[in-house]
């Protein structure tokens, strides 16, 4: 039974990704691409609503039927406000994730309401092949918007592609789920997780002697600044006179670069030696070194910053060693 | 403006339930269970009651349901009680019964959200059978009420997060109920009506029987006569028989024994023929159930439209079961008839039957004055001219009787109500051969002005006698009529009001009488329109609506359109709140201004502000000039003047109305 629930599910998504084609985000959720159907709930309710109708007929009570009738007409009114929960709703999302394999990649799903109605419980589903699928729900008050963070549990490194999320609510009373497939792309790069017994090839020369050399006397001028420096390295008065902006470099910074490298790890095998380069990343981010890596595939020059941290762990993630 | 981050839990129906929906989902039950607390049994709703409670007080001290072997264990008993008792759970009370039982367990297993969603359902279900054989509008209402609070307690229930105010979800609740009513009222009125019960269900005997019964000792018509409760209503589709002539026949006595007269149930005779004679009445009555088995009719009915019901041999009619809710007969009848047959042996045997022994000094009477009187209408003249002549009273309140309840009556106390005199009559008749009987029924009634019917109230209740009289037939003889005219002419109440306590003289001020009619055709009206909406309304609506040859699958046709019509409506309402909030008033007052200048000729241009339009205008329609450019300058100094604006909005919305811009002159730009 479930499997060919899951197998019918499956069959629905591909459809519905071919009948609308790739989405380019935001997106305005319309009324052709709202689906909906009774929860079990509902069908529960129905068998009820069908049992009144036939007492209601058999006992020729017109009161009965008045309130049966009633009942029913609650369910269709039911059934259009849970579609109307999701029409004309804004969906956004940044694409791409960030994630160590064991931990979880996090979407983040911006919605905006820009109707005089609270949109209440819209849950947003992402289905990533092997997990079962995770989601998180929300509400978004009238003329605003809220934005709901997904994560997605990930095991193994490599990227994940998902071309698809689903946005569903069971506003109200649960009665029926209608829902809406976005054929969005998202991207999760799952670096390998951060562990290893190796010390980094830059640490021969001992870390001590390195944080002694590094001071405010070895200023050796100004560079243009780049996201990820340490404010404290900010020339202010450049700033303040109208200039770029600009930072204070030293010698000592500039100067020996560390290369991590595939090369440096023989003898373990290929996730080992990532996890191992993934580690030495984030310690050397967390140092403040300037880092290179040097992969198979992929030369990434020294630098340091978020984005430069980002992009090794990108690199690494999607690494394809021999 | 972005609200907080959301992180709720995967789904809410895992979740608990919280103590505040728990006390909202026991109060709907018991809203809804407080409809039935005349028919279920006393122990089904202690149980439910104390399932609730228990459950309440153990979420209050946060702590979970009783063990599940107990649980299951008391609600096996319960049911098996439940089956002792009814021996089914098919009829109406042991259903409900059944499912109160199941809501008092579900309840108190309750963990998670999801088992209170069943709990929901049984609400539902338990309100809708409450109606079933009710018939009150307040019934219906209160019901609907408490569809709303469970409606409202559910969208709590289903809310994902912090579930939202008691306010704000009965409004939310209360607006999806009024967007159903016109779904809800097009199902009701164009739904095929059956004629019979799809299938037959076990009657309950849920209420006693009211009204008259199948016997009748000295002394019972009385208690009925100090009720008020309705008998049955009756509209005449012409004019209405006399008062004299206002006799509402009911089950007919035969059998005394000295003190009681009991219906014979000895034989199913088929109604004799009757001559009929005078003007057919034809009419409609509508019963109050009273849980017998006989339908009162004009005397004597000749039809009636209710194929099930049939006459006996004493003209009573009868249907196969009791009368356990309203129903409505249409029916004609004769006052005047004449017996074409021949009283059978059997029935004459019957009918001159006295208890041997009982009454002695009556039969001694009997025969004193049958020696006098030969024939036998000269006897029944007689009698009745003894009840004139001597000291007879007519009250309602008799003294006691005895054993030998004639003897007392007509030698002792000489006080009684019509069913000590139509006893008394019918024993002396017997005493001397002449077969005579007792029927019992209702006379006479109050006609109801507003509303052009009749109620016949229980204390119309009466008793008179028949008579045999061989080439005449059956004679009806009301003795009371004798005795007391008034109680024939004007009803009950003329008759008994002199010994009425005064504590109710205040019931016969005209004021309140008027009160209670205008109430009581209301009520008519209730039955008439909606409790006995059926298959003919049906057809009789289609006819009004101009539909050519109704039936069936035209009701249905119909059903759908008028379906697909308020789908188109309610899908236009369910969205219409999407779209952006309405404009301001002042906002509108000016679109209609700009309307009504565009329907002149002079439409306002997108860029144009209201300064540049008043000019552009009064270089078009030079004859507006003053008037635009005058409520123009009111417009800029509401919307735009910093200080509080000479005008108000309602005065420039008057303004706008009435400015008539006139016909549309040659195109200009």
């Amino acid at each position: 039974m479930s499997t060919l629930r899951q197998a019918a599910i499956v069959k629905l998504r591909a459809w519905a990704a071919r009948r609308h084609g790739p989405d380019s985000l935001p997106i305005s959720i319309d009324r052709r691409r709202i689906y909906i159907l009774p929860t079990r709930f509902g069908i529960m309710l129905a068998l009820m609503l069908a049992a009144m109708l036939i007492a209601g007929l058999n006992y020729n009570s017109n009161l009965g039927l008045a309130f049966a009738f009633l009942m029913s007409s609650l369910a269709v009114v039911t059934m259009h406000h849970c579609n109307r929960n999701l029409l004309k709703l804004c969906v956004d999302a940044n694409t791409e994730a960030d994630a160590f394999a064991g931990g979880a990649a996090r979407f983040e799903f911006l919605l905006r309401n820009d109707s005089g109605i609270e949109r209440r419980d819209i849950e947003i589903r992402c289905l990533a092949a092997g997990t079962g699928g995770t989601s998180s729900s929300g509400n978004v008050p009238a003329k605003s918007s809220a934005s709901v963070a997904v994560d997605i549990p990930v095991t193994r490194r490599g990227v994940l592609r998902l071309h698809q999320f689903e946005l569903r609510t069971r506003h109200p009373f649960g009665w029926f789920h209608a829902w809406t497939y976005v054929q969005g792309s998202l991207t999760a790069y799952i670096a390998p997780s951060p562990h290893g017994s190796r010390r980094p090839p830059g640490t021969g020369r001992g870390a001590a002697s390195r944080s002694e050399a590094r001071g405010d006397e070895d200023f050796s001028g100004l560079r243009a600044y780049q996201p990820g420096i340490p404010l404290k390295h900010m020339a202010w008065k450049v700033l303040a006179r109208g200039g770029d902006a600009a930072v204070r470099s030293y010698t000592s910074m500039a100067a020996q670069p560390e290369w991590l490298e595939w090369s440096a790890l023989d003898g373990l095998d290929a996730e080992a030696r990532l996890s191992q380069l993934c580690l030495w990343v984030l310690e050397s981010d967390a140092a403040q070194r300037p880092y290179g890596l040097r992969i198979p595939g992929t030369e990434i020059s020294p630098a340091q910053g978020a984005a430069h941290r980002v992009a090794c762990l990108r690199a690494l993630a999607a690494a394809n060693p021999p | 403006m972005t609200a907080p981050l959301v992180k709720a839990a995967p789904w809410v129906r895992t979740a608990p339930v919280s103590y505040q929906d728990l006390l909202g989902i026991c109060a709907c039950l018991a809203w809804a269970l407080a409809a039935h607390v005349t028919s279920l049994p006393a122990w089904v709703l202690v149980t439910v009651v104390g399932c609730g409670a228990i459950r309440v007080l153990l979420a209050k001290r946060s702590r979970s349901a009783p063990p599940r072997s107990l649980r299951v264990a008391l609600a096996a008993l319960a049911i098996v009680f439940l089956f002792l008792q009814f021996h089914t759970f098919n009829g109406l009370t042991a259903g409900t019964g059944l499912l109160a039982l199941m809501a008092g367990f579900k309840l108190l297993e309750t963990q998670t959200k999801r088992d209170i969603y069943v709990v929901t359902l049984i609400i539902y279900f338990v309100s809708m059978a409450a109606l079933l054989e009710g018939d009150s509008f307040w019934m219906l209402a209160y019901l609907i009420g408490g569809c709303w609070l469970t409606t409202a307690t559910l969208l709590r229930l289903t809310a994902g997060g912090p579930a939202p105010g008691w306010r704000s979800s009965l409004r939310y609740a209360g607006r999806l109920m009024c967007q159903a009513l016109p779904l809800a009222l097009i199902f009701w009125l164009f739904f095929p009506r059956f004629a019979g019960p799809l299938w037959h269900l076990p009657e309950d005997g849920r209420s006693a029987a009211s009204g008259l019964s199948d016997t009748m000792s000295p002394g019972d018509i009385t208690d009925l006569a100090r009720s008020d409760e309705v008998a049955f209503r009756v509209h005449f589709a012409n004019t209405a028989p006399p008062p004299q002539e206002r006799y509402w026949r009911g089950p007919v006595l035969h059998d005394f024994d000295g003190h009681t007269w009991r219906r014979s149930y000895s034989a199913s005779l088929r109604a004799p023929a009757l001559r009929t004679q005078g003007p057919a009445y034809r009419y409609t009555v509508t019963l109050e159930p009273h849980q017998h088995n006989w339908i009162f009719t004009l005397d004597w009915p000749a039809q009636w439209d209710l194929p099930s019901a049939a006459l006996t041999g004493d003209y009573t009619l009868v249907q196969p079961g009791p009368v356990s809710r309203a129903i409505d007969v249409q029916a004609t009848s004769y006052t005047r008839v004449q017996s074409t047959e021949p009283l059978e042996p059997m029935q004459r045997g019957r009918d001159t039957r006295l208890p041997p022994g009982r009454n002695p000094r009556t039969l001694q009477l009997a025969q004193s004055m049958r020696g006098a009187h030969p024939d036998d209408m000269d006897y029944v003249h007689a009698v009745l001219g003894m009840f004139t002549q001597q000291a007879f009273y007519y009250t309602l309140r008799p003294p006691q009787l005895a054993g030998n309840s004639v003897d007392d009556f007509l030698f002792d106390t000489k006080r009684g109500f019509c069913g000590h005199y139509a006893s008394a009559f019918a024993t002396l008749m017997r005493a001397a051969g002449i077969p005579a009987r007792v029927v019992t029924g209702y006379q006479g009634g109050t006609f109801n002005r507003f509303a052009d019917y009749w109620i016949v109230r229980q204390s119309d209740a009466h008793a008179w006698d028949e008579v045999w009289i061989a080439g005449r037939g059956w004679l009806r003889i009301d003795p009371t009529a004798a005795i007391a005219p008034g109680r024939v002419e004007h009803g009950s109440d003329d008759a008994s009001g002199a010994d009425e306590p005064l504590g109710s003289r205040w019931r016969h001020t005209p004021w309140f009488a008027d009160a209670r009619l205008r109430l009581d055709a209301l009520r008519q009206l209730w039955r008439e329109r909606i409790l006995f909406f059926d298959q003919d309304s049906q057809q009789q609506m289609l006819e009004y609506l101009r539909i050519p040859e109704p039936d069936g699958r035209k009701l249905v046709m119909v059903l759908a359109a008028a379906l697909t019509m308020a789908l188109f409506w309610l899908t236009w309402a369910v969205r219409r709140e999407l779209e952006p909030a309405p404009k301001e008033p002042l906002l509108r007052h000016y679109s209609r201004l700009c309307a009504k200048l565009a329907a002149a000729g002079v439409p306002r241009m997108p860029h144009e502000g209201a300064e540049a339009y008043a000019v552009r205008v009064a270089r078009c329609r030079p004859d507006l000039a003053a008037s635009v450019t005058a409520l123009c300058r009111r417009y800029t100094a509401l919307r735009y003047a910093a200080a509080p604006a000479r005008i108000t909005i309602g005065q420039f919305a008057a303004a706008v109305r009435a400015f008539r811009p006139g016909p549309r002159p040659p195109p200009c730009t």
